[in-house]
């Protein structure tokens, strides 16, 4: 007798599950109205809870990394003396402040209106996507697919947004994808996809003629519309590793992205992006270009070969 | 008519979800720890589910289901999580503890709960076609979620299910008027 009740409730309940997973797919108003609201609710509320909590979840993340602060630590002991002090002074102030001022530099180069936000909570949805709560809405201007970026780069985009608080989707998501252009001279087009935490990237050219070299810098394209809502010049990764042809058209390259996922805090909201902006002139510094030699030989008939060598240097990125 | 204990049950579970959530979208994700974290909406849902049986295990996890749905941050399918935890709730409270949950069911149940989670997730995030849900990521997902969540279970599993009892008049599978 309570076996079948309770098939009875389970039975109802799927059905309704699946009833809300139909709606939602057929992108009905009703359900994101009620996450919008749910959004509103709770938003504040997993900002203080945000603020009490982080300390603490520094502290564990911080245990994980302690290897890399290691290596980090010997490279610039080597490099000035006066970065020990620096490095003494790390606590979340001062990096939100390192963060703010590399932000505003950024934007500053880019002219973009920007809204500065903070992460107050993520959800890795059993890893099948991961995304992230910031504690600015709708009242602070933002709005739904409005590109995210944080000091080092591209960070995601915007999909749901409350009064105070907006959710975005993060840029290392399997299947995320963005069209990007190569820093390089040919300033080839080409699509980003993310292939989930941890993974890297995969560039993919259109131009079959293009060969990809390692170290090279991608910045999003920008082309508008829906498909690609991003703003331009956002700073995206470089290439690590060029992948065999493998029978494709074009070639295509692993990219480790600039931003770190793993510790997202201050982001910004680029709620405006000028209709022109200088081409690269939000990347990193590329390396200071290597002098190529070329030895040509020349030979006549009846004399003996006069070889002539000549140096020249590629050009790196004019700010 | 609802007495205050039935009420004081339910505002019990309320808060717990909640709380659960909170604690797992403000702290336990934003470590982004290696793999992928535990589940502690899971825990919660399999410890009330192994106190309170079948009907009230596939209740609590469409309440739970609905909260990871909607409240910030989320962006799958609204109704995927409902779907899922209300099974894995469904399917827990079928395991017969008795009166005292012994050690041993409570990890099976955690460790059955863990994998039979992440499948049903996938299959019907797949199915109906999300975004997020790859191989790739189900195996990862896989991994992750069973070794942290068998991880936590000690902890949190006995604490919820002791609260759960505390306020539970009659066990499930007592004669009585539910």
């Amino acid at each position: 007798m309570r076996n079948r009740r309770a098939r009875l409730v389970l039975t109802l309940l799927l059905l309704t599950a699946f009833t809300l997973i139909t709606l939602d797919y057929r992108k009905s108003g009703a359900l994101s109205g009620v996450r919008r609201v749910a959004s509103s609710v709770f938003g504040p509320i997993e900002h203080v809870v945000g603020d009490v909590v982080h300390p603490i979840g520094s502290w564990f993340s911080g245990i994980g990394h302690i290897g890399s602060y290691k290596s980090e630590n010997k490279k610039l002991h080597n490099q000035v003396s006066g970065l020990q002090t620096q490095l003494r002074l790390q606590n979340r102030e001062h990096q939100l402040y390192l963060q703010a001022v590399k932000l505003l530099h950024l934007t500053g180069l880019a002219q973009y209106t920007i809204v500065p936000t903070e992460v107050t909570a993520v959800s890795t949805d059993l890893g099948f996507g991961t995304s992230v709560t910031i504690d600015r809405g709708s009242a602070n201007g933002v709005a739904v697919n409005e590109t995210v970026i944080n000091a080092s780069g591209l960070v995601g985009r915007v999909t749901s947004v409350g009064r105070t608080s907006a959710t975005v989707e993060l840029a290392d998501n399997d299947g995320f994808i963005v069209g990007c252009r190569l820093s390089s001279k040919a300033a080839t087009i080409g699509q980003v996809t993310a292939n989930g935490a941890g993974s890297p990237m995969t560039l993919q050219v259109f131009d079959t003629t293009t060969k990809l070299v390692i170290g090279e810098q991608m910045v999003t394209l920008g082309s508008g519309g829906r498909g690609d809502p991003y703003v331009p010049e956002v700073p995206i990764g470089t290439i690590t590793k060029v992948l065999p042809i493998n029978g494709q058209l074009s070639q295509s390259a692993e990219v480790k992205p600039y931003v770190d996922f793993s510790s997202l805090d201050l982001l910004a909201v680029v709620v405006h992006s000028p209709p022109t902006i200088k081409h690269d002139s939000l990347l990193p510094a590329s390396p200071s270009p290597e002098p190529t030699a070329t030895v040509t030989v020349t030979a006549t008939p009846g004399t003996k070969p006069s070889s002539s060598s000549s140096a020249s240097s590629s050009s790196g990125t004019t700010p | 008519m609802p007495d205050a204990l039935a009420v004081q049950r339910i505002l019990l579970r309320v808060f717990v979800v909640f709380a659960a959530y909170l604690a797992q979208v403000g702290l336990v994700d934003r470590m982004r720890l290696p793999l992928v974290g535990p589940d502690l909406l899971l825990l919660v849902v399999i410890a009330f589910a192994l106190v309170g049986g079948r009907q009230r295990g596939a209740q609590l996890g469409f309440f739970a289901g609905l909260v990871a749905d909607l409240l910030p941050p989320s962006n799958h399918l609204v109704g995927l999580f409902a779907f899922t935890y209300t099974l894995i709730g469904y399917a827990v409270g079928m395991i017969d503890t008795g009166e005292e949950t012994s050690v041993l069911a409570s990890f099976a149940a955690v460790a059955g709960g863990s994998v039979a989670m992440v499948l049903v997730y996938a299959g019907l995030g797949g199915l109906v076609g999300d975004d997020g849900v790859t191989a790739h990521a189900t195996v990862h997902s896989l991994i992750g979620t069973v070794v942290y969540d068998v991880i936590l279970a000690p902890f949190v599993v006995p604490l919820v299910a002791r609260t759960a009892r505390r306020l539970e008049p009659v066990g499930p599978r007592t004669v009585g008027l539910h």
